[in-house]
């Protein structure tokens, strides 16, 4: 059981708020369902790239992406019909039961404790769009199918999340912030809990690769032929990505009352607007939100020990950012990956999975490697730990997200210790 | 203006606008709303609308008129509306309304805005063409950013330089609701000194062809769709610009989801909980205004207020203004503050604002009227 959540007259002020704890994952991803084939992927750098089956891509000269292959929603859900749910709701459900049960909880030591679900995406139900148009092509607006037109509120990607678990006392929202999405909802769960406004929190990204996703970065140019090279001199782009990575969160006293694993501890956050181009990040207000989210955890820039970064491998993303690192953390900046290398770019999903890596990478001791690497953009100057992932102790790990509308979010995790 | 004006405690609300189908200036919502003036009107017959002959929209928003030609050729009417709102808060005339008034710099500020999914006409269109070209990626790359759902607040905040934290919350009928307690929680945590905390709805043929779809019942709507933004501007406890008297605290937001049972019941739940955390009597409760959402959902909203707050006034907006989909809860509160502005003994009163959609989601505000916010 969880102990019982404070009234609003118990509410710390933010500055000495409670701390916030890591105790449960959940991943669907394109190398792998569940926490240890993640893991596992991580560390050998496993690809998931490999050719789009879920829907046509005539017409295309590369049609790569990382798609999410095995994944059987059914054996997800004991109350919802995957039939009234979308993709990326499916894999928001599937993979917040998966974090519940790596939790070592079940939905009952939940009730009657107010809880947050906090879901980012990219997409929502853009799939289930994208369908509806395909039959609005062929047979008009009449032929639509009332039952995918029902599955398309992004709002469901949380609520879905709620009625499976059959929790009813939780905010459920969805943070449809493009790219940073994860962090971004897994930043609104850390205040919540952080406030004593929520005892326990359900948070993470999720979407579904679409059509409208590839003929968009196609068309930008963005896109790789076939493999993902963040950082490297001769990268051509992004792979689309899929899936969702959720986190179970709470606060230490709960954690520690129950006896929980606890995989590491969220100790700070920051977002921000580049309030400047559309598409293309902007390297000052990347610097900043990354001082932010520092200050935010009280930690030095030298104390960080490796950076997840957004890393898309597209030709702007990875210098910008690569210089946005320099700037903050001087010439010799720590190691940083991306783990879009392997699992592509899982958009609202991607920072929440690149999120559940940091704390795997803290609790079993490694840090990820940059898989595709050939040689590093002598623009990038980072060490990006190439292709083979390395044994370390990383006690605190940046994760940086970065998307379209200038909306950047960074978290700071750190190895829980009992005296922060 | 008898309440004290709070030092600290709750969030409060300094002021606010509406676009709505009453018109641009927040004068046409509160005149429209103050002579009860319906706005339904006949579709032109000659544009795709869709499924409905009939429409709630913004009067004479023709957005490169509005704004200009600059930057605005792939400009969905989302971006449109919300940079339009936002621009009456941050550029009102009188100071009090400069939502900069209390000298935070534009890195200090926060937009967080309400959506259900975007522009679902942004995204759909750009799939079609991408479907109808002779190759799929012969499509134009400056709609792209049109197709993802946080377009309008990251537009908003390039057009109008705005650096702090900026946020988008989907939640359909829930989404005034929960931006305003995303924009509360910012607050709480420091992460900004003002928040410009809105909902923005378009309509347009496809989401008309969606909701047209999407009914479990073929009986005809209720209301017909409706288009707009409202945006508050919510500063924490004691920031409040000095002089200026705010329209109303936040005392509580809650929200929860329907699981099994009677809808009533978790809408009663709902109501009861953020009472209970405002510190407020249910008969104490002045005013109220439901979403009115068609379907169980919309129904157990209303006997849950009518069983628990059945002496207070009604204020329901979307019979005038239409289904306004995720703007219809900030629109709610808009016609709470704006029926509070010419109500001088509801100073001190408390208002419930409550939305309910057929997910399950419910959610609900209490807020204290304080007097203030005035706009004239």
């Amino acid at each position: 059981m969880l102990t019982a959540v404070a009234d609003d007259s118990e509410q710390l002020p933010a500055s000495a708020g409670r701390r916030v704890v890591v105790t449960g994952l959940g991943v669907i991803s394109s190398v792998g369902v569940g926490v240890a084939e993640f893991l596992s992927g991580l560390r050998a750098g496993r690809s998931g790239a490999k050719p789009i089956t879920g829907f046509p891509t005539d017409g295309y000269d590369h049609a790569i992406a990382c798609e999410v292959v095995d994944f059987d929603p059914a054996r997800w859900m004991a109350h919802l019909d995957p039939a009234e749910l979308g993709r990326a709701s499916q894999f928001s459900v599937a993979a917040a039961g998966m974090a519940l049960e790596d939790a070592g909880l079940t939905a009952p030591d939940l009730l009657g404790r107010h809880g947050l679900i906090s879901i980012g995406t990219t997409n929502g139900e853009t799939r289930e769009l994208d369908r509806l148009v395909e039959q609005e092509v062929t047979g008009g607006p009449e032929r639509m199918d009332p039952a995918i037109a029902r599955r398309v509120n992004a709002g469901r990607l949380s609520a879905a999340v709620a009625r499976e678990l059959g929790l009813t006392d939780v905010e459920a929202v969805t943070i449809p912030t493009a790219c940073a999405a994860g962090n971004y909802a897994i930043g609104n769960a850390f205040d919540a809990i952080r406030a004593g406004e929520a005892a326990f929190a359900v948070c993470g990204g999720a979407d579904a690769l679409c059509r409208k996703t590839i003929a968009g970065f196609y068309r930008l140019g963005a896109m790789a032929p076939d493999r993902c090279q963040p950082f490297d001199k001769n990268r051509q782009g992004m792979l689309a990505g899929e899936g969702a990575g959720v986190m179970l969160l709470e606060d230490l006293a709960s954690a520690r009352a129950r006896g929980a694993r606890i995989y590491a501890e969220i100790i700070g956050f920051a977002l921000n607007c580049d309030a400047d181009h559309p598409v293309a990040p902007n390297q000052d207000s990347v610097a900043r939100c990354m001082e932010l989210a520092l200050h935010n955890a009280g930690v030095k820039p030298d104390q960080v020990d490796f950076i997840s970064a957004h890393g898309t491998a597209t030709r702007a993303n990875d210098v910008v950012e690569a210089r946005a690192i320099r700037q903050v953390f001087g010439p010799a900046p720590p190691r940083t990956v991306s783990v879009k290398s392997m699992l592509g770019h899982a958009l609202g999903a991607a920072s929440a999975l690149a999120a559940i890596g940091c704390a795997l990478a803290i609790t079993e001791g490694f840090i990820p490697p940059t898989i595709n690497h050939v040689e590093t953009d002598p623009e990038c100057e980072i060490d990006c730990v190439p292709n083979t992932a390395i044994e370390a102790s990383p006690r605190i790990v940046q994760n940086n997200a970065l998307a379209f509308g200038g909306n950047n979010a960074v978290l700071i995790l750190s190895k829980f210790e009992e005296h922060a | 203006m008898t309440a004290p004006i709070p030092a600290d405690g709750h969030p409060v609300i300094t002021a606010w606008h509406a676009i709505s189908p009453f018109g641009k200036r927040r004068a046409d919502f509160v005149d429209g709303l103050r002579a009860g003036r319906a706005t339904a009107a006949a579709l032109d017959a000659a544009s795709d609308h869709g499924p409905d002959r009939h429409a709630c929209l913004v009067p004479d928003f023709d957005i490169p008129e509005v704004l200009g030609r600059k930057g605005t050729r792939a400009m969905d009417r989302i971006t449109g509306l919300a940079i339009v709102a936002i621009g009456q808060l941050l550029h009102a005339s009188g100071g009090s309304e400069t939502a900069g008034s209390a000298g935070e710099s534009r890195e200090d500020l926060a937009v967080v805005l309400g959506t259900t999914a975007g522009s679902v006409q942004s995204s759909m269109d750009f799939t079609r063409s991408s479907l109808l070209a002779e190759k799929p990626f012969y499509v134009d790359p400056g709609v792209v950013p049109n197709s993802v759902m946080n377009c309008a607040a990251g537009h908003a905040a390039i057009w109008h330089g705005i650096k702090g934290p900026n946020a988008t919350v989907a939640g359909g009928r829930l989404a005034g609701l929960l931006a305003l307690n995303y924009g509360r929680r910012l607050l709480n945590s420091g992460r900004a000194r003002a928040v410009l905390c809105g909902a923005v709805e378009e309509h347009s043929s496809a989401r008309a062809w969606l909701e047209h779809h999407s009914r479990a019942d073929p009986a005809p709507r209720d209301t017909v769709l409706g288009e707009g933004c409202a945006v508050l501007v919510i500063r924490p406890p004691g920031l409040a610009v000095a002089g200026e008297r705010p329209a109303a605290e936040i005392l509580a937001v809650d929200s929860r989801v329907h699981i099994d049972g009677e809808p009533r019941e978790t809408a009663a739940a709902c109501v009861a909980h953020a009472l209970k955390r405002a510190g407020v009597r249910a008969e104490e409760v002045w005013a109220v205004a439901p979403g009115g959402a068609s379907g169980p959902a919309g129904q157990g909203e209303h006997r849950a207020l009518e069983a628990m707050c059945g002496g207070a006034i009604w204020i329901r907006c979307a019979s005038l203004i239409g289904d306004t989909g995720a703007a219809s809860a900030m629109f709610q509160i808009a016609a709470v503050l704006s029926t509070a502005d010419r109500a001088p003994d509801s100073a001190g009163r408390v208002a419930v604002v409550t939305a309910a959609e057929r997910d399950g989601t419910v959610a609900c505000a209490v807020l204290r009227l304080l007097g203030g916010g005035s706009f004239e």
